[in-house]
């Protein structure tokens, strides 16, 4: 049954616009007299999903060698995608409260330095300036401030 | 006093030492912070208001007006260069900017987005300065229904914004539109989809979707692909001139998006984004060679490029002569005209000539300093791409995080941001097209805004579309848009096969 | 009683005082800011709340009213709701935010968890009022006739606003319509986020436009508009301002403020309130900030916190009740 990618696809999406759709039918009605409600447009956007969905299940897989090659991924690359996101989750995490300076500058060395940049000397001053140049430029040029965290200024 | 008359009174303001300065100032800002993601003419203005109370209005305003416009040069080069637009009305300006710049054209394409930039905004003061007061009425003729039948074309877009499989096209831009029902319905009050969490009940932020969608997920293949090294030698960034052929080549687009841009920026609402887009259909509708919109077209980035700053200059038209705000920038413009004590509207070319003149008078200078300022730093602008690409990488992305950042100030929209970033990664491996989902969330959530006012208003009768002629006319447009192309294929198969029987 | 239960924690508060080292803060048993003080906007820039707080802030540091400097800082999200969840979160007294009426109708909405009750109400500065305007050639002169026409057929005027049902413009027209005995539930109302209310009321898309007298009062100089009404009990000053009739005057018993002040965290101290108080009240005394009110059109209101903090539960248990009366609120 899912031999090709559309099928596969075309199946998810499916679920999706169901799962969507149980959303749509819980919206509550407004109370007022109004001709099209908040439902209208969402639920016909459901049906949409799912008719086109059920169009792309049965549709001839136009899968071309180009994308199946961008599709095959080495398990090592993606451990450094992995690697990367992990990195991002760590800045979100700390980032207002260790401040934006020194997450930035951290996070621009460690990346760099875990994608195989070496360096040592450009990646440190290219991260510092460009930090506190951001830094300068809203907090202090632009009245927009960027979390401070822990230094004080 | 006549138009030339007050175009004097303007110029002697704009060219006074203060003016210049005070232009040149308020263009480097704007073209600054539209390099940077996030930070919009909206903010920058706002911020701008309490500095400026207190100085010479004219003066004041007309640097706002600098910040304005600026940003738009600017905001094409982030899209250009690093598929990560920051202002909603350069996104069309990567579909075609960002190809150029990886097959090595990175000057030539930012070449003509100054260019195109420059044209765009000066065509669109002269028609701002001879045809304002005449313009303020078609300003006002746009209601619901009207509004529902241009983001309908809009939407046409999406069939020509798909080159691979026209379903998946579809099921990307129905993604699209349903990502932007998420929040408070505005017709209703209902919250949507938020699942009771108060960071999604304004919905989610185009930022998000733009650099999520583009950029984030393009970093991704830059990293799976970072050994392959790309654009190494000097060369790579190719050079700024424009061959003959070329300059010929954009020199359509250029001057018919100057006027559609302007006028589609005149209607309160419509502005650089839609311009933009209707931009590069009604270009690759009008294309000889169509299939290559999308691969590094030059009209493809020289429509949108045009039309944005034209655009920009048109919603003067409803600011300057009838005081009514027709975008989130330009409200805050009002704001700023009245902090300083100016009215804007039937009687400040009276009451004002120095700062209606004025403003006018100083956006021909800025757009001059803009190009002067602009097309020397290409090549330093470009060399961003030179930039060992793990050094790259990381740059890119802290650049996304802090654009989502200062427009909300939230951490929740950074999490979003990479949520959408691994949806756009997907959708790429998949071979599923971004740009009609950006389409959809950009047009959707207006479109049904309006086709919802517009059945509350005729108590949920459908005439009140075609009982209006503007929006009966932009239906036929529509209509053709779709259908135009299928005929022309018949009557090319019809020839061809002529031709062989002959 | 009072009084001496006051007296006793000041007197244990300046005990504890001399004793810690502060003694900046301690010598006169008042409190002063340790550091810039963030005056947060919950939306983003160039709104009301944007406009409001960057003028506070500016004036109060140029005129060294405060030894601390005032920075303003936007929190967007939620009509608010996220601002004032972060304010409540974070509890510091220099940290304040702006608010209006969307506090009291969010809050009824039930799209923010927290409500007025949950921070410590500092002063209210100003006020605006709400405004009814029709296109100049309509064929309504006053709001009687307006009233009478949607009584015979509540379809036979479109009304718009810039807020989503259930919230401040719509709210405001409910109210006098319902005090008219007008069938609410059955006018047309069409919320315009994006600017284009003024014009959809100016090309005949709509009939009445629900806003505040501020945004309203410039069309209608130019005479495009005229305005049937105003919700302030009295009528405004100015020159153009006072030939408008209240709704009031014109037989329906209700008001609608737009108020603005500010807010701080949970918990202050009475020192901190204190402080705050005065220097709002030294704030709206310069004659810097009269001029900025007289450009915006924004009337003083002055209300001290405690003035204040009745005055947001009058505003509350009203809007409960009208919201409940429309079904907006289940009871």
């Amino acid at each position: 049954m899912f031999q090709t990618v559309n099928r596969k696809i075309g199946f998810v999406l499916i679920l999706f616009s169901i799962f969507f759709l149980v959303l749509c039918y819980q919206l509550p009605t407004f109370p007022f007299v109004i001709p099209v409600d908040a439902d209208l447009v969402p639920k016909l956007l459901g049906f949409l999903l799912m008719f086109l969905s059920i169009v792309l299940f049965f549709s001839k897989d136009g899968d071309t060698e180009e994308q199946r090659k961008k599709r095959k991924i080495e398990k090592k690359e993606l451990y450094v995608l992995l690697g990367v996101l992990f990195q991002l989750l760590v800045y979100i995490l700390f980032f207002e409260f260790l401040g934006f300076l020194m997450m930035t500058t951290a996070f621009i060395i460690s990346c760099s330095i875990f994608l195989g940049y070496k360096k040592w000397t450009t990646v440190i001053v290219t991260a510092v300036v460009f930090s506190v140049s951001i830094y300068l430029l809203f907090n202090y040029v632009l009245a927009v401030n960027l979390p401070s965290g822990i230094l004080p200024f | 006093m006549g138009v030339f008359d007050g175009l004097l009174t303007g110029l002697q303001v704009a060219f006074s030492l203060q003016g210049i300065l005070f232009v040149f100032i308020g263009v480097l800002l704007g073209t600054i912070i539209g390099m940077i993601p996030g930070l919009g003419p909206i903010s920058a203005i706002a911020i701008m208001i309490p500095i400026t109370y207190g100085m010479d209005p004219a003066i004041a305003l007309l640097m706002m007006a600098g910040v304005y416009y600026g940003s738009m040069y600017g905001g094409s080069t982030s899209s250009i260069l690093l598929n990560a637009p920051g202002v909603a009305g350069t996104v069309a300006a990567s579909f075609d900017g960002y190809p150029m710049a990886q097959q090595g054209k990175a000057g030539k394409a930012l070449a003509i987005s100054a260019i195109c930039s420059f044209i765009g905004g000066t065509v669109g003061v002269v028609l701002l300065m001879v045809f304002s007061p005449l313009l303020s009425k078609v300003a006002i003729s746009f209601g619901p229904p009207e509004y529902f039948a241009l983001m309908l074309l809009g939407l046409l877009a999406i069939a020509s914004l798909s080159d691979g499989s026209v379903v998946k096209a579809f099921i990307s831009a129905t993604l699209g539109f349903i990502v932007v029902m998420i929040g408070i319905d505005a017709q209703t009050g209902t919250s949507r989809f938020t699942f009771g969490n108060i960071n999604l009940l304004d919905g989610i932020d185009f930022l998000v979707i733009a650099l999520g969608l583009f950029a984030i997920a393009e970093v991704a293949f830059l990293i799976l692909f970072r050994k392959a090294g790309g654009l190494k030698d000097a060369k790579s960034i190719g050079t700024l001139k424009l061959t003959k052929d070329e300059a010929k080549e954009i020199a359509g687009p250029t001057t018919r998006q100057s006027f559609l841009g302007f006028f589609l920026g005149v209607l309160p609402g419509a502005g650089a984004t839609i311009s933009s887009f209707i931009a590069y259909i009604t270009e690759k509708k009008l294309a000889k060679k169509p299939e290559d919109f999308g691969k590094g077209s030059l009209k493809g980035l020289a429509g949108p490029e045009t039309a944005n700053n034209a655009a920009t200059t048109g919603a003067f038209v409803p600011l300057l002569s009838l005081g009514i705000p027709g975008s989130g920038t330009t409200a805050v413009m009002l704001g700023a005209f009245l902090v300083l004590g100016i009215q804007p509207g039937p009687l400040l070319v009276s009451e004002h000539p120095d700062v209606f003149w004025g403003v006018i008078a100083s956006m021909y200078i800025g757009n001059i300093i803009l190009l002067i300022l602009n097309l020397p730093l290409i090549p330093y602008l470009a060399r961003i791409l030179l930039i060992p690409r793990p050094l790259l990488i990381s740059l890119v992305l802290m650049f996304c995080f802090l654009g989502v950042y200062a427009v909300s100030f939230n951490i929740a929209d950074l999490y979003l941001l990479l949520l959408f970033g691994i949806l756009g990664y997907l959708m790429r491996i998949f071979a599923f097209p971004a740009a009609p989902f950006i389409l959809a969330f950009i047009l959707g959530g207006m479109m049904e805004q309006s086709l919802r006012q517009s059945l509350t208003i005729s108590g949920g009768d459908l005439a009140i579309f075609y009982e209006s002629p503007i929006a009966l006319t932009i239906f036929i447009v529509s209509v053709l848009f779709l259908f135009v192309p299928v005929l022309k294929g018949i009557i090319k198969k019809g020839r061809n096969t002529t031709n062989l029987s002959a | 009683m009072k009084c001496t239960l006051m007296a006793s924690i000041c007197i244990a508060g300046f005990m504890l005082g001399a004793c810690s080292s502060e003694a900046a803060n301690s010598s006169s048993g008042e409190w002063e800011p340790a550091k810039t003080v963030e005056l947060v906007a919950p939306s983003g820039a160039g709104g009301g709340w944007d406009t409001t707080a960057r003028m506070v802030a500016k004036v109060i540091d140029e005129a060294n009213l405060a030894n601390k400097s005032f920075g303003v800082i936007n929190k967007p999200g939620g009509g608010g709701a996220i601002g004032w969840a972060d304010n409540y979160r974070r509890n510091d007294p220099h940290n304040i935010f702006v608010a209006s009426p969307p506090l009291i109708f969010i809050h009824l909405n039930e799209q923010s968890k927290y409500g007025f009750k949950d921070f410590t109400p500092l002063a209210n500065l100003i006020a605006d009022y709400g405004a009814f305007a029709v296109r100049a050639d309509a064929k309504w002169d006053n709001l009687q006739e307006l009233f009478d026409d949607l009584k015979k057929d509540p379809t036979a005027a479109t009304v718009i606003g810039t807020s989503t049902p259930g919230s401040m413009a719509h709210m405001q027209f409910v109210q006098f319509a319902m005090e008219a005995g007008v069938d609410v539930k059955n006018v047309r109302y069409i919320t315009e986020q994006d600017g284009g209310a003024i014009t959809s009321l100016l090309n005949g898309s709509v009939d009445v436009f629900s806003t505040s007298v501020s945004v309203a009062v410039d069309q209608a100089r130019a005479g495009k508009i005229k305005i049937l009404g105003v919700t302030s009990s009295d009528r405004l000053q100015g020159d153009f301002l006072s030939d408008i009739p209240t709704v009031k005057e014109q037989g329906y018993d209700a008001e609608f403020v737009n108020w603005r002040g500010v807010l701080g965290p949970p918990n202050m101290t009475d020192e901190q309130i204190h402080y705050y108080e005065k220097l709002f009240e030294k704030m709206l005394a310069t004659e810097q900030f009269a001029e900025i009110q007289e450009q915006f059109g924004w009337n003083t209101m002055y209300l001290d916190s405690s003035e204040f903090t009745e005055f947001l539960e009058e505003q509350e248990n009203d809007m409960d009740r009208l919201l409940k009366a429309t079904g907006f609120k289940k009871e």
